[in-house]
């Protein structure tokens, strides 16, 4: 970084003052004459190769008669990096109710830029532009409140700051291949004819035409560390009930649920809440 | 997308807008209030109204006779007018819950718009050109009162179910005449 002092002609005329007698300072800190240039009669330079001893206000001053020191002039000086590109994006859609489905998208800003560096979370259809999503407090996520499902929707991330802007690149996806459902609920536990079978029942929380689910069982006998699961196999399509067998005649178990698309795409919903049931006696 | 993949999509967003419709019907009849809201209430189609919301009465072997092109068409056209009606209508129902999710169905309803025009594309189809139907003839006024424009918005929830069932019906067709792996070219004869 080089800043240049200019001397107005007049000073050389009236007041005897050269290019020669600037003093260049950082912080009333005098920068060393190493640094400086004189370019001509009237005008200074200095030169900061490491920017790191460069700080606010950088002034200009002259020593003049009798040896008084005079501020000319002097600038404020900002150091900073322009934004990084964006890296790793990636979105994903919590429901929060029967209706509610909004989409967290997060992703990596990049290096530290000790700039005000503003980022949006764009994202748009062919035809079809919506408002920017802009992150509240942080700098490397935003949620969109309300996003519409069977429509491939383009998303991507933009930075700027005074030094520059850069662009993450695009993420194409349906919003309902990133959705991690709710779990499960009212979940209850039912004795079978057999005592070694105990039929669970439940609630879902996502409707078909929204997305068909599939689901995973765990269970241990109460008390007990270990979980043991149903064959995922067994349960990979639409239901809202399962009879669980092979188990012990006359102990205490405790169940719990969680379901995801039936295709796989998006995520595990959490467990549901545990419930317990007893199997007959024998 | 390849052709399947965007009709099977389609055909997805057609049955979560009939899902949302059911859902939205209750509430949205109850704004309209006293007669629309009553189980029994079942009016008239009054010419007047079915210039202003596309009427989905058709002669079901007429449409079955179709083309995909011509249907797939159709299905452009009158969506695209129902939801010029509906954008219309989103900000003004009563509560804040029913103006939110109108809001919503009024978008998926646009990404319906924005999927047929993607399949007809994938298919080699030409969008229909011009505006999204007959335009409200001159003189035709907004409705002549609070009732005759209720009426109006009661007959854009009923096309709109009747639509919705519709296409979901012609979609589901044609995603089995064009399976998801299918690349669709279209070879075109040119003199030489």
């Amino acid at each position: 970084f080089t800043a240049l002092c200019i001397l107005n002609e007049s000073c050389l005329d009236f007041g005897n003052i050269y290019a020669s007698q600037i003093i260049w300072k950082v912080k009333n800190r005098v920068v060393p004459k190493e640094q400086y240039r004189e370019i001509n009669r009237t005008v200074s330079s200095v030169t900061f190769n490491d920017t790191s001893s460069l700080a606010t206000p950088l002034t200009c001053n002259i020593l003049a008669d009798g040896q008084i020191e005079q501020n000319i002039y002097g600038i404020t000086v900002t150091i900073g990096l322009p934004p990084e590109k964006p890296t790793n994006l990636s979105c994903i859609v919590h429901q929060l109710s029967k209706l509610t489905y909004p989409m967290t998208c997060t992703w990596n800003p990049g290096r530290h830029t000790f700039l005000d560096t503003h980022f949006r979370l764009k994202y748009r259809w062919p035809q079809e532009n919506f408002p920017d999503c802009i992150p509240k407090d942080v700098n490397n996520s935003c949620t969109i409140t309300d996003v519409q499902f069977f429509v491939n929707l383009e998303v991507w991330v933009e930075a700027e700051n005074a030094l520059g802007e850069a662009e993450s690149d695009p993420l194409v996806l349906d919003p309902i291949e990133i959705v991690k459902p709710l779990s499960p609920h009212n979940l209850s536990v039912d004795s079978g004819i057999l005592p070694t079978v105990l039929k669970l029942s439940w609630e879902n929380r996502i409707s078909a035409p929204v997305m068909n689910l599939k689901f995973n069982i765990r269970y241990k006998i109460f008390g007990d560390t270990n979980w043991m699961q149903v064959p995922p196999e067994d349960i990979d399509s639409p239901r809202t009930s399962f009879s669980v067998q092979g188990l012990k005649p006359y102990t205490k178990y405790v169940f719990s649920v969680r379901c995801m698309k039936e295709d796989g795409a998006g995520y595990w919903s959490d467990w549901s809440e545990e419930k317990t049931g007893v199997t007959t006696e024998d | 997308l390849g052709a399947g993949q965007s009709i099977q999509k389609t055909y997805d967003l057609t049955r979560y807008l009939e899902h949302q419709l059911r859902t939205l019907a209750v509430p949205y009849l109850n704004y309209l209030g006293p007669p629309f809201n009553e189980p029994d209430f079942n009016p008239p189609r009054l010419a007047r109204a079915t210039e202003r919301v596309p009427s989905a009465t058709v002669d079901l072997d007429l449409w079955r006779g179709l083309t995909d092109n011509a249907r797939l068409a159709a299905n452009y056209r009158a969506y695209s007018r129902l939801l010029c009606y509906l954008r219309a209508l989103d900000g003004q129902a009563g509560t804040a819950e029913l103006r939110h999710r109108l809001g919503h169905f009024c978008s998926s309803l646009q990404g319906l718009v924005l999927s047929i025009a993607g399949v007809m594309s994938s298919l080699g189809y030409p969008l229909p050109v011009g505006p999204a139907g007959p335009s409200v003839p001159p003189g035709t006024s907004v409705a002549p009162n609070d009732f005759l424009k209720k009426m109006d918005d009661f007959w854009l929830l009923k096309e709109l179910q009747t639509w919705l069932w519709r296409s979901a019906k012609d979609f589901n067709r044609l995603k089995k005449k064009v399976p998801p792996a299918v690349v669709t070219l279209r070879l075109e004869a040119r003199g030489f």
